[in-house]
């Protein structure tokens, strides 16, 4: 490590982080003078709280939409996968606008990338990894666990058990 | 060396090897006259504190990412899943934890915002603002899991009172409860009651109950006697019927508390092992972001410590996050 690796007029030479000190000290520093050619986030004007409610009304009316799926006006009730796709569709846009903008992802520098996409890759590996062996585990199942393991047969004797209940009770 | 100095934009391109990290440079970096100048920066362009943050989160993205792949892939394999209403989930009380989430996330840049412009009394109130939001969320998580655990909807092991499937298991199970001695005097009181004496409500759900005791105790039970044993102790919604708004019929364990007999649940036990595991660990997550707060609330705000603010802020946003996908996957897949 350099111990003069440092220039005397920081400003005048773009940004200069020596060894040990913080780009933003946030406790050093207010965010707004020194640290705003840091962060980068600053120099955009990010803090306009305008914004902020902007997507904040977005957030709000993306888990309405969401839950429309469960209302009765939801058109697709017999096909559960398109509810489903939708809701991963909203779920994932919501997340990116909350990432982006309340985590201040969109104004941050490409450091961003180094710490997100490889843990969103382990995450995603990691979900894959499992598939063999627990998603498919009910392809073959020892005779004990099929004598208990719920059926959808199980589903339609319960179902027609209500229903019998419900004609007894009209 | 070299590799990790960065050249300036008046770097005439010659002699690079100055103003390097070994201390064979030419003192102070500028260099002489024609020399190249150049920089060195050791780390990532962002205060400790924020890098720790996004290290801790990068982490928490893996941790939550396994639980909710975990349940994806334990879902979607799974022979039968209940329905949300089959687990006496509501909707519509999911979606206000959402927005109460939501809003929460708002007033923590809201913080942020007010701690940098020096308005540490409006931040202070955003702050416990989102203290209050926090607590609401807890709250209503805590009214969810009662319902849970008022209905037997618990993981334990083997099982808790949750049966797959309504056979022979479960109809023993369910015989064996109401050989108890504590039952059979409960039973006997209500056999014995006169006509009038009982709340309205279990005086209705007599005949169901004595019909539980008939079939249970019958030598010639069939699968559907025992499915319609499980439908009269807990009866499990059809579809639809939840869309009225509420948690369909009540069963003779509503009915009756002091009952408490097995109830049937087709892929009830797994479910309720990841719903408890993901929002117990989720409910963890706030409760720490509120202690967080909580302390935060101690201290004078201002820009000096808005960096403290964003930080937590930014866990806090994780955990909102995190709710995004846990919300539907629970509760309206």
């Amino acid at each position: 490590m350099s111990d003069h690796g440092h220039s005397s007029d920081p400003g005048a030479h773009g940004p200069v982080t020596r060894a040990g000190e913080s780009a933003d000290d946030a406790l050093g520093h207010p965010p707004t003078g020194h640290a705003a050619g840091h962060d980068g986030h600053d120099e955009h004007g990010h803090g306009g709280i305008f914004k902020y409610l902007l997507v904040f009304a977005a957030l709000c009316f993306l888990t309405g939409m969401s839950f429309f799926t469960y209302s009765s006006a939801w058109p697709w009730r017999n096909e559960p996968q398109v509810g489903w796709a939708f809701m991963m569709a909203v779920s994932c846009t919501k997340a990116m606008l909350v990432v982006l903008f309340f985590m201040h992802v969109f104004w941050e520098a490409n450091w961003k990338y180094v710490l997100t996409i490889p843990a969103a890759m382990m995450a995603v590996f990691l979900t894959l990894m499992l598939v063999p062996d627990v998603g498919m585990r009910n392809r073959m199942v020892s005779q004990e666990r099929a004598l208990h393991m719920a059926r959808t047969s199980d589903v339609k004797l319960l179902e027609r058990a209500a229903e019998a209940a419900a004609d007894a009770a009209h | 060396m070299n590799a990790h100095a960065l050249p300036l934009p008046h770097d005439h391109g010659h002699d690079a090897g100055h103003g390097h990290a070994d201390g064979h440079g030419h003192g102070d970096g500028h260099g002489h006259h024609g020399h190249v100048v150049l920089q060195y920066q050791p780390g990532l362009p962002l205060s400790k504190g924020k890098l720790i943050m996004w290290l801790f989160l990068s982490t928490e993205i893996m941790f939550f990412a396994a639980l909710l792949g975990s349940y994806v892939v334990l879902r979607f394999g799974a022979a039968v899943w209940p329905k949300p209403h089959h687990v006496h989930l509501s909707e519509p009380i999911g979606a206000m934890n959402t927005f109460v989430l939501i809003c929460s996330s708002v007033t923590v840049v809201l913080a942020f915002e007010a701690a940098r412009a020096n308005k540490g009394a409006a931040a202070k109130m955003w702050l416990a603002i989102t203290l209050l939001l926090g607590s609401v969320f807890l709250g209503v998580k805590a009214y969810e899991y009662q319902a849970k655990f008022s209905h037997g909807i618990y993981p334990w092991k083997p099982r808790g009172r949750i049966y797959e499937r309504p056979d022979l298991y479960y109809g023993s199970a369910v015989r064996a409860r109401l050989g108890e001695p504590a039952i059979i005097d409960e039973l006997k009181r209500i056999d014995e009651a006169a006509p009038g004496s009982l709340p309205p409500d279990q005086e209705a759900a007599k005949p169901k109950l004595q019909l539980v005791r008939k079939l249970v105790a019958s030598p010639e039970q069939q699968p559907f006697d025992l499915a319609v044993v499980a439908d009269q102790i807990m009866p499990l919604p059809a579809e639809g019927a939840a869309h009225g708004g509420g948690h369909g019929p009540h069963g003779l364990n509503d009915v009756f508390p002091w009952l408490k007999l097995p109830i049937v649940i087709p892929g009830g036990n797994m479910w309720a092992s990841t719903y408890f595991l993901m929002t117990g660990f989720h409910a963890i997550h706030v409760a720490v972001g509120l202690l967080v707060f909580a302390i935060l609330l101690g201290y004078r705000i201002g820009p000096k410590n808005a960096g403290l603010i964003e930080n937590a802020g930014l866990y806090w946003h994780f955990v909102d996050l995190v709710w995004i996908f846990l919300f539907p996957l629970l509760y309206l897949f």
